[in-house]
């Protein structure tokens, strides 16, 4: 079946139906979905400002980042399910929306980016985790990710508006 | 007064940007986004620190100061974008129960936090067990996501 089809299909579903049509659950899941962004961006903006050496800098970047971990992994996991149920209420509109393709692959660059940042440079944390500077190797990983997720909701916010 | 004055600005500003084009607007909500987490978020922190969920070796006044200046910035941000969304059609804003719910949720939240989660945070509570600020911190988080839900729900009414 091609992603097309699939679509139409899911799109004649007796729960897409619902999800589009019946007044609470589309307003509801925008609701979870938005709120659950507050929770989980403030957690990867301060995390990656901690980073970066500009917030927090009296926290060690290591208990930053574990601390915020398990919520932020709550929250992605929200996001997750909020957004493609979200995407089921009306895939065929989703599924010709440019701006919804944009934000799904900025959203597998900030994940690409945040795994070579933990393969990668987090790996030496303990060497800098009380200093005010971070390596370069570090800090460039938190400046991509910072721009990522900003990026990442200007597109979100642009779903609407195409 | 203020509302004739804010109801005068389509008048006042006839060339305003957001209300001739189209496209202004969601890139300046995306901005008022981007200072929502930045604010939300710095206070979500001091908030979850002050209910003892996260950082608990670190010292709350501590936490407090860290996290000021990003509030501050958010807060700068949304006082800039927020108006400006508001001035592409304040008479339509100021007709809709969600606008004015924000408001005034915003206008508590605000003040709340400056007095009593700025005083929870004193450096001369840190040696004290959290007690009343557990509660406290409930009571703010409460506030910030009511001003969230109202002011999503501008955009849905």
């Amino acid at each position: 079946m091609s992603p097309l089809r699939f679509c139409e299909w899911l799109s004649q579903t007796a729960f897409s139906t619902w999800l589009r049509e019946a007044p609470y659950p589309f307003p509801v899941l925008l609701m979870i979905h938005v709120v659950t962004i507050a929770l989980f961006g403030s957690m990867v903006v301060m995390g990656n400002l901690r980073v970066l050496g500009w917030a927090m800098r009296s926290v060690p970047v290591s208990e930053v980042i574990v601390q915020f971990r398990p919520w932020k992994w709550t929250a992605f996991v929200l996001l997750f399910v909020t957004g493609i149920l979200i995407a089921a209420s009306d895939p065929m509109e989703y599924y010709g929306n440019i701006m919804f393709w944009i934000s799904n692959a900025v959203l597998v660059l900030a994940g690409i980016n945040a795994l070579i940042f933990y393969r990668g440079a987090y790996r030496t944390v303990a060497s800098w985790d009380q200093a005010d500077a971070t390596p370069d190797g570090a800090t460039r990983w938190a400046q991509i990710s910072l721009i990522l997720w900003i990026l990442l909701i200007f597109a979100g916010r642009a779903i609407a508006f195409f | 007064m203020i509302l004739d004055v804010l109801q005068g600005i389509p008048e006042a500003l006839p060339k305003n940007p957001i209300a001739r084009w189209e496209s202004v607007f969601p890139v300046v909500e995306s901005l008022h986004i981007c200072g929502f987490t930045l604010l939300v978020g710095a206070v979500l922190i001091l908030d979850f620190r002050m209910l003892g969920i996260f950082l608990r070796r670190q010292p709350v006044s501590q936490l407090a100061k860290d996290l000021s200046r990003w509030i501050l910035a958010g807060l700068a941000i949304q006082l800039i974008t927020g108006p400006y969304l508001f001035s592409g059609d304040p008479r339509e804003y100021l007709q809709v129960t969600a606008f004015r719910m924000k408001m005034v949720f915003f206008a508590l939240a605000l003040i709340y936090h400056f007095t009593v989660i700025h005083k929870a945070a004193a450096p001369a509570a840190d040696d004290a067990p959290l007690g009343w600020r557990r509660p406290a911190a409930l009571l703010s988080l409460g506030l910030w996501l009511c001003v969230v839900v109202s002011g999503l729900w501008i955009g849905n009414l």
